[in-house]
This record gives C-alpha cells, structure tokens and sequence, in this order.
C-alpha cells in the first residue's frame, strides 16, 4: 500500500483500515482453502485449473461405467467358461459311454441303457446351451432376445440366436466380446465335414436306444466326440484370454485412474503445509499491524499539549 | 489612517480568534464527507505614506483575506476519474460472479456428464428397463438444471437492470442537485464560508456522479461547474441551472442502452458502465447455452427417430425446446428410448441406433461446449477480478493522495490551536501595552 507523509487524521485512519482489512481477507481465504482442502473455492480462482478438474471428474465419472461394464463382460465369461467345463466333464462321459457302447461284448439291452444315458446327457447339453447370463439373456446366443437354441418336435436342436455375440466397451476405446455364440464351439470339423456337437450325441442316442448297429454307430462316435472335445477346450481358451485381456485393461484403468487422483490433487488440492504456513505468516503480520495501529492511534498531539 | 497600538491589537485578536474559530472548525469536520480543509488568509493592514510624508509610519494592524479551500483540482478530478473505472470494474465483476453462480452451481455441467455416461451405460445392456430408466432420469435431471440456469441467469440479468435503472435515476437527481448548486455558486460572494460551504457540497456531488458514470468537468471563475457525462466527447449533463435528464432502454435480449435527452450516450466508466458490460456478456452467455441446447435437441431427437424403441415401435423425441428456458423431456418411459434400428423385432438386442444417438450427442459434444462456456465465464471474471484489484489500487492511492491534502491532520490543527492561541494572549498583552503607555503619559505631572 501506499505511504503518503504529512497525511490527514481521516486518510490515516482509512489506510489502517483497509490494510486491516486486506490482511483479515486474505486469512480468511486461506482458511476456506483448508478447511475445504479445495485450492479452487470457484471456476473463476483459477480457470484453466477449473477447466482441468471438469475434465477430469468428467473422465472419473465414464471410469465408474466402465468399472460396472468390466465386471459385467468379466461375470458373463466366467459363466461361459463355468458352462464350458461342465460341457467338457459331459462329453468326457460321453466318450466313455461310446467306448463302452462300442465292445461287441455287450448285449442291445445295454446298449440301450447306455442309449438312454446318452439321451439324459444330451438334454443336459442342450440346457446348457440355452444358460442365460447375468442379465437373463442366453450366454450363447449372441445377440438373441430369447433362447439359443430351440428344439423340434422330433428332439432336433436348432441355433437361432444371432451370428455374433455382442462386445462391451472397456474405456480407452477398447472394447471386448462379452462371449461365445452356440455354432461358435458346438459346430466343428471331424472327418472332413462340419459337424454338431448336438447332432451326433442325437444320432448316438438314437442308435444305441434303437437296438441295430448300436455298436458301430458308437465306434464311429467316438472320433467325432473326440474333436468336439477339442474344440470346446480350445473355446475355452479363447474365453481365458478374453479375461486375461479384460485383467490388462482393469490395470490400465487403475494406473490411469490413480494418475487422475494425483493430477486432481496437484491441480485442484490445497497444499495443508503451505496454506498453515502461509495462514501463519499472514497471523503473524495482521497481529503486528494491529498492534501498531493502536499505538500509531494513541499518538495525538492534544494528549500531550496541556 | 493614524497608527493607533490599541486598534493594531485589536485587529490582531480578531485574526487569532478567526484562526482559533477555523481550527475549531477543521477539528469539528475531521471526519465529515467531503469536507475540505479551511485555512485563513490574512493581510497586513498598511498603506503608504502620501506626498511628502513617505518617511510616515502608518500600520494598522491584519485583516482576514479569504478563506482558503485547500482543494487540489488535479487531485480532485483524479479522484473521480479513478473511482468511476472502479465504480465499472466492480459493478461488472459483482454481475459475472452472479452469471457464474447461475451456470456453475446449477450443476448443468455434471448433469450432461451424468446423461452421456448413463447412455454409454445402457450400452452394455440395451434391453435392461432399469439402465433405460436411468437414461430418461439423467435427461429429466439434465432438463431441470438447464432450466434452472436459465432462470439464474435470467434473475442475474433482472438484478443488474434493476441496479442500472437506480443508477439512471441518481445521475438524474444529483445532476439537479449540480444545477441548483450552480444557481447558488453564482450568487455567493467570492472566498466567503458560503461558497466555500457550496463548493464542497459541489465537489461531494461530482464524486457521487463519477460512480455511475465517467464525467467531465469544466469549472468557470465562480465555482460553477459544466458536466458532460460520457467523457470529454460526451453529452451535456449539466449546464448553468439546467439539468439534462438520462434514460434507459432495454432490448430484447435484455441489454441496456442509455441516452440523454435522446442523443445515444456510451458510458466507459462507472456503474451504469459495468452493468452495460455484463448484460452484453449475459446475453452473450445465454445465446451460448441456447444453441447447445437446441442442437442437442434437435441431433439427439433425429438420432432418435431413426430407429425402434423397446418394444418395437419406431422412435418418437426425447426431447423438445430450442432453448434453456423451453426444453423440457417429452419421453418419460424408458422403454421409449430407440436403442434398436429400425424395422427391428421388440426387445432386440440389436444397440446399433443407440450407437447413432450416442455419436449424435458426442457430435454436438455437450460437455466439451459447457466447459468451453463455464470457462469463457470463469476467464472472463479472472480477467476482470486482476483488473479491478490493479484500478482500486489506483483509486485507493488517488484518495488518500487527495485526502493528505484536503482532509484535517488532527495534529497540525492541534500545533495551529496553540498558534493562534498564542497569538491571542500577545495581541492581548499589546493592549496592556497600549494601556501602560497611555497611563505612563497621563501619569506625566
């Protein structure tokens, strides 16, 4: 502030005022700056910080939706995968039962019983190709509103889900397949032609319960079987990436995230040090000041005139 | 004029009790408005001696001359010119801070945020009513805050019309005031308490008028003074005894105009000035949010009609309005939001038209728009809050040059007090004096 020599009592006594005011202003600021921890109380303090913090609440608020998203692509290929092992342990069954089905040694009888096994099998397959996601909808029928695969009067499964399944986006523009379509693992090559897994086990039951030639129907099985097995593992491994990469994009998330907490505080947060310090000094000179005006006040010259 | 020691001392006590009467008063004043400080002027009372007597003494003691108005007029008009860009500066940033608060604190910023996510959510499951419930209740709550800024801002604008008109009717009594000061100023006689009384009285009014709005001063030989408001190049405000009269105009837009007596006045300092300003910028500001509004209306809508909503039906709009103050959400349900494309089955899974939406909104980029609006404001206020704390340096510097000059030093009075306090009791002991001496001679036997 100014000093003017020579000045009058009013413009004294305004002076003081308004250094006294200037200060006290001042301490308050730096109060509401730590008692809110928020260097910015409002946009116009400092715009370009201001600006930056918006942008970054706006990229917090997109992380909590990918966050929900993650989880949700990570719940679905976990149940695809939970549905693929129970799958694999059905058709590991199934290939015993062709063994056996296969020895001459055994009577149709048998082989029917063994025939009717493969038919309980074959439901449970089918079912589990019709399980439904986290969200109700068929895991392995893409993008269809209903089941994957539906049933003929005659016991022939049928895909009628949708040609692909849907992806879910996982933030920084990646985005990954939420799972496997039906035809995706279930259909396969064995023998040169493209097979259904649900076909043959059909057929397979069919011939075992019919009686005839049961044995050679299941021999034949057999290597069909066999692939249908390798198939829906190396699905599986497929299924195993896509969480793997869904884990790398969690990482990248989190790094990106604890980057954005450190540039809010630096840009936006109130350092607790120096705003004490500071609060400090600016006690320090406010108390000085008020201690000199009140002895510059007591200074008159009527006191000492008598 | 025969010297004579008793009239010589006389006339010295009459001085000291005119000194002693002046400080009294200065002391009495020290802390009025715009009291200026009183000084006495006094003369000696002499004259030379005629043809032939030059060797004749012939004294006759002091006189007062006038009553000095320690005004600086360089001081004064600073004085003015500073405080009316203050008056401007902060009438202008008190309006932004307002504007500010009405589009920061509306929380229109996050509630656009809040809507984009809320879509980009629905993209994980198209069919899911409580992710589309969500998305119709982000929207309605976006619609509300738009409506709310609109209405803050609105009032902003209202307070400072409001605060502008009062400005228009104080420039208009005190440039009556000025007249009427004027009338009497030519009436008083010269270096008299009543004119002294006057020019203070005038120069308190100037200040005042200065606040509202940048003036200039032209001042005659008796103190009367010539206003032109608007600066140099500006209109005639006040003249002699006449007062021109100052009005105010409002546009559409809910900017201000003003002009005297009809002739368009452009203000660049004071109140009236700073108010000007921020209803420009508010209008401005407005426009902005009006436009972002009606093109996310209309792209999002358009996005929308393109495709098929839950339950199979071709989409209808969201929204409607084409401006903060209009929008309002025309959908209500969920289910109505086109995720599908269309021709499609009900409750497909399909999110392509949802895509299209989603690439209309990030189009229009509300988010991006907003911070680029809050941040034209927020650097605007920035801008102006260095400003004003550079010109009420200026000002607060200019005052108290112009106080130290004109106002009471309490201890220089007290020092004049006990001056002219001595001065008294030694024109006193010049009658004892006086009195001896003419005892001594009629003592003389």
């Amino acid at each position: 502030m100014s000093t003017i020599f020579g000045t009058s009592t009013a413009a004294f006594y305004e002076r003081s005022l308004m250094n006294l005011n200037a200060l006290r202003s001042q301490a308050e600021e730096t109060q509401a700056e730590m008692s809110s921890g928020q260097r910015l109380q409002r946009s116009s303090d400092d715009p370009v910080a201001a600006s930056r913090l918006r942008q970054l609440a706006r990229a917090d608020v997109f992380d909590a939706i990918d966050t929900t998203a993650t989880n949700r692509a990570t719940t679905d290929l976990t149940l695809t995968d939970n549905a693929m092992s129970q799958m694999t342990s059905f058709v590991t069954r199934l290939q015993e039962l062709a063994t056996q089905a296969a020895s001459a040694t055994l009577s149709d009888s048998q082989r029917a019983g063994i025939g009717e096994e493969v038919a309980q099998i074959r439901e449970n397959l089918v079912s589990l190709a019709n399980t439904r996601d986290g969200a109700g909808n068929a895991l392995f029928g893409g993008e269809s509103a209903g089941d994957a695969y539906t049933l003929d009067a005659a016991g022939n499964a049928s895909y009628i889900g949708t040609g692909q399944a849907g992806t879910i986006s996982l933030g920084g523009g990646q985005a990954v397949s939420r799972g496997l379509t039906g035809p995706e693992f279930l259909q396969f090559q064995s023998g040169g032609a493209s097979v259904d897994l649900l076909t043959i086990t059909k057929t397979l039951a069919d011939a075992l319960t019919s009686g005839t030639g049961g044995a050679a129907a299941a021999n034949g099985a057999l290597a069909a079987l066999g692939d249908g097995l390798n198939a829906i593992t190396t699905a599986q491994t497929v299924v195993g990436s896509r969480l793997n990469w869904i884990d790398l994009n969690t990482d990248r998330r989190t790094a990106l995230s604890e980057q954005r907490t450190t540039e809010k505080t630096e840009v936006g947060g109130a350092d607790l040090t120096e705003s004490i310090a500071r609060l400090q000094n600016t006690m320090l000179v406010l108390e000085a000041s008020q201690a000199s005006f009140s002895k510059l006040a007591n200074l008159s010259l009527f006191s000492v005139l008598r | 004029m025969a010297s004579d020691l008793l009239s010589i001392a006389r006339s010295g006590v009459q001085a000291a009790k005119i000194g002693l009467d002046l400080t009294a008063q200065n002391i009495a004043n020290a802390s009025s408005t715009g009291y200026v400080r009183r000084s006495a002027n006094f003369r000696e009372v002499a004259q030379t001696g005629g043809a032939n007597r030059i060797g004749d003494l012939s004294l006759s003691g002091v006189r007062l001359d006038g009553i000095v108005r320690n005004a600086d007029a360089f001081r004064q008009a600073e004085v003015r010119r500073t405080g009316s860009d203050v008056a401007r500066a902060s009438a202008e940033v008190t309006a932004l801070q307002n504007i500010e608060s009405a589009i920061e604190q509306s929380g229109v910023f996050e509630a656009i945020i809040d809507f984009e996510s809320s879509l980009q959510q629905l993209t994980q499951d198209p069919v899911d009513t409580s992710l589309r419930a969500s998305v119709i209740e982000k929207a309605r709550t976006m619609v509300g805050t738009f409506q709310i800024a609109g209405q803050e801002m609105d009032a902003a604008g209202e307070g400072m019309r409001f605060l502008a008109g009062d400005g228009v009717t104080q420039v208009n009594r005190i440039a009556q005031e000025l007249a009427r000061t004027n009338t009497r100023l030519a009436r008083a006689s010269d270096a008299s308490s009543d004119q002294t009384a006057l020019l203070d009285q005038r120069d308190t009014l100037l200040e005042q008028l200065s606040t509202y709005g940048n003036i200039a001063t032209t001042f005659g030989t008796d103190g009367q003074v010539a206003v032109k408001i608007g600066g140099a190049s500006g209109s005639d405000l006040v003249v002699g005894n006449s007062a021109a009269s100052v009005s105010m105009a409002t546009a559409a837009d809910g900017t201000i105009s003003f002009d005297v007596g009809g002739t368009p006045l452009t203000l660049a300092g004071g109140s009236m000035a700073g108010q000007q300003l921020a209803l420009t910028k508010n209008a401005q500001l407005k426009a902005d949010l009006d436009t972002l509004v009606d093109n996310m209306v209309t792209d999002v809508n358009a996005a929308q009609t393109g495709g098929d909503d839950l339950d199979g039906n071709s989409g209808t709009a969201i929204f409607s309005g084409n401006s903060m103050a209009t929008l309002t959400l025309v959908a209500t349900d969920g289910r109505k939001i086109a995720t599908a494309p269309a021709g499609s089955a009900p409750r497909s899974r399909d999110a392509s038209n949802l895509t299209a939406i989603r690439t209309a909104l990030a189009g229009v980029d509300p988010a991006g728009t907003m911070d680029a609006i809050l941040f034209d404001v927020s650097g605007t206020l920035a801008g102006r809050n260095v400003t004003l704390g550079a010109l009420e340096t200026i000002a607060d510097t200019a005052k108290v040059a112009l106080s130290a000059q004109s106002g009471v030093d309490l201890d220089q009075e007290a020092v004049n007090l006990v001056r002219f306090q001595q001065a008294f009791q030694a024109s006193g002991k010049v009658m004892q004096v006086a009195s001896d001496i003419f005892d001594t001679l009629l003592a003389i036997r």
